[in-house]
């Protein structure tokens, strides 16, 4: 201990008397264990809704866009509000594992695997309506530069939506390799401990026979890293292309140069949001509030609350631009937004996003787990209405009033997106029983540094009276 | 011995894509959206006609834009009086000889010859007899007019292949191979 400095105002990221044993054990109970009866309620709620979204995507796809309520001026409502949304939450797991990562953040230990699981499928989701909302899906192929017989005929890349296509896929898989690399170990550890012989083939088969020798390790941390280096500008990058969609457009309300930050912003605000529901529930089911403490939420809530204030300024911004612009259609984008028929929607969008996260300021707030719950809901509510109101409210009223017209979703747009979250659920649910949620070998990194036990045992040491650390739990 | 095997797994694939191609049907399509057309085209089929053809006869005795009837009967007589009355509409001017001579040598000289001597290719070839040399007959820009109209004898009629202008110059060009013979 001696030989090591840790400030001793650092709370504890491990609570309990835990040592390496326990928390192998408890990363695989729920592996090992057998699902209880909520699991199979809850999984079957969102097998249900992913059924039932697949028949309204079958349904649209056999009988045409037509059945959503998108209009010949409204051409892009709920399919690209997903879409972003979607993408938008996929940000904060990339976020929490590559950034976290290279400013070297502890914390991001016990929460990196949930939340790079939950950006894959939340961008599977968000893959999806780029797909579907095609009016002839089956030549999606198209989109891709492939040589062909059309006297070799190509897409034209100045079009943002191509360049989703590259960003949206490059993003899918450099987070799951990025994913798949970190579960080595942990997959590894589950194939030890297996005790039939269909898991121990199975973790066999994903763990690719880690071993866990010193080149091994030492090659795991440079990959690590060097993923983490590249996902970074990627998971800037990917949100900015999405922005690009609206951002270079010549719409009123949608050419903005801010858009790019402020959809990565908005992306990580979001994100953060809903790996903080995601994880709340999870610390308490799967018994892991040893891991994912009271300190993880109170920080990933300042991120929330910091993402959220950028937001909340981008939106002056916009507001403060509109005016200064002197470009009356700029002005009556946001007075639309403001006072229009879709008010409503605008004025949720403030609230959730701009007065919720600031109440995070209060520390009784922040430290709250009920409190952080329900205002990380009211955020990913927040910013699916942000991308509603910038997509429709800018689409139903610009340049001719004449073109004016009002949006009003069909059940088959309703369904697709209710779809989407019974698919986010049913691949969380079921990855949850069978991914080891938490990345122990990174978390027993930090043991000798960052857990209860030690910096108990370095104050005794050192018989520093400070406890300052141990009176929150 | 790994890379065979990878060979043989390649060319049992291509075999097994493209074992369904008939060369006596046409090919299998991926999703048609807009090969088959909705509407009516000239050489169509359609159950909605009695004779089953998308193209079907204007009403008797209508006149289309731009058109003139022609007014000498298919008959003996009015053979004669298209000779010795019908003049050609064409000037100088809008007489065009190089064509002319590309429209008589696509639809003319398989039987009367490029230089109007009766020596067409079927002649020669004795596929069939009887086309006479333009010399030997008394001709002028109207017969001949209404004979590429209407036909002659063995001649059919000319009148799907050649309009009324294409006709006159090339009634212009028969008359200048005669004079060259």
């Amino acid at each position: 201990m001696s030989s090591h400095y840790e400030a001793p105002i650092r709370k504890p990221l491990i609570i309990g008397d835990k040592n390496y044993h326990d928390v192998t054990v408890d990363v695989a109970r729920p592996v090992e264990g057998r699902a209880n009866k909520q699991w199979w309620i809850a999984f079957s709620i969102a097998l249900a809704a992913f059924l039932w979204g697949v028949g309204c995507v079958a349904y649209t796809v056999g009988t045409g866009i037509g059945t959503w309520g998108s209009n010949k001026t409204v051409g892009w409502a709920w399919d690209i509000t997903n879409f972003v949304w979607w993408v938008g939450i996929g940000h904060a797991g990339t976020l929490i594992s590559a950034v976290l990562l290279l400013f070297r953040q502890k914390w991001r230990m016990a929460i990196n695997r949930s939340a790079e699981a939950m950006t894959i499928f939340s961008v599977i989701q968000a893959a999806m309506f780029p797909v579907f909302h095609m009016g002839r899906p089956w030549l999606a192929y198209w989109v891709m530069p492939i040589p062909n017989q059309f006297g070799s005929l190509w897409v034209n890349f100045n079009s943002p939506l191509l360049w989703d296509v590259f960003a949206i896929s490059t993003y899918l898989s450099v987070s799951l390799v990025f994913w798949w690399t970190g579960l080595l170990p942990d997959f590894a550890m589950l194939r030890d401990r297996a005790i039939t012989p269909f898991t121990k083939r199975v973790y066999s088969i994903l763990s690719f026979g880690w071993s866990g020798r010193a080149k091994d390790w030492q090659r795991f941390e440079e990959v690590s890293l060097v993923l983490a280096g590249l996902a970074t500008p990627l998971v800037l990058s990917v949100h900015t292309i999405v922005s690009f969609d609206f951002a270079t457009s010549v719409i009123p309300g949608w050419h903005t140069t801010i858009l790019p930050p402020y959809f990565v912003a908005g992306a990580i605000f979001s994100g953060f949001a809903m790996v903080n529901t995601l994880l709340i529930i999870m610390r308490k089911l799967s018994h892991l509030e040893a891991y994912i403490t009271i300190q993880h939420i109170e920080l990933m809530n300042i991120v929330i609350m910091i993402t959220g204030s950028i937001v909340g300024c981008a939106y002056i911004t916009e507001l403060f631009v509109a005016w200064y612009s002197g470009v009356e259609y700029e002005q009556y984008a946001f007075l639309n937004r403001a006072t229009g028929p879709y008010w409503w929607s605008y004025l949720l969008m403030m609230t959730c996003n701009v007065v919720s996260p600031q109440v995070m300021w209060f520390k009784k707030i922040r430290t709250s787990i009920m409190a952080s719950f329900i205002i990380s809901l009211v955020v990913n509510i927040g910013m699916w209405f942000e991308r509603f109101v910038i997509i429709v409210t800018s689409l139903h009223r610009d340049y001719l009033p004449s073109s004016w017209t009002m949006f009003q979703p069909t059940f088959v747009d309703a369904g697709f997106f209710i779809g989407t979250i019974g698919f986010f659920f049913v691949l969380f649910l079921l990855y949850s029983r069978s991914f080891p949620v938490i990345a122990q070998a990174e978390v027993k990194s930090i043991m000798k540094t960052s857990s209860e036990t030690y910096k108990r045992k370095r104050d005794q040491e050192h018989g520093n009276d400070n406890h300052s650390h141990s009176e929150n739990h | 011995m790994r890379a065979l095997y990878k060979i043989a797994l390649l060319v049992v694939v291509a075999s097994v894509f493209t074992a369904c191609f008939d060369k006596s049907a046409p090919n299998y399509q991926y999703f048609p959206n807009m090969y088959e057309p909705i509407s009516y085209e000239t050489y169509g089929e359609s159950s909605a006609f009695n004779n089953g053809k998308e193209g079907q006869l204007p009403a008797e005795g209508s006149i289309p834009r731009g058109f003139t009837p022609y007014e000498y009967e298919n008959s003996n007589e009015g053979y004669e009086l298209a000779k010795a009355n019908l003049e050609s509409p064409l000037d100088s001017a809008s007489i065009d000889l190089p064509r002319a001579k590309e429209l008589y040598t696509i639809y003319c000289a398989i039987c009367h010859g490029d230089k109007g001597d009766g020596k067409g290719n079927l002649v020669k070839r004795e596929k069939f007899l009887g086309v006479p040399n333009y010399k030997d007959r008394v001709i002028t820009e109207g017969s001949v007019f209404h004979v590429v109209t209407y036909g002659l004898n063995s001649m059919g009629s000319h009148a799907n292949q050649l309009s009324q202008e294409e006709r006159w110059q090339v009634a212009h060009y028969v008359l200048k191979l005669r004079s060259e013979l």
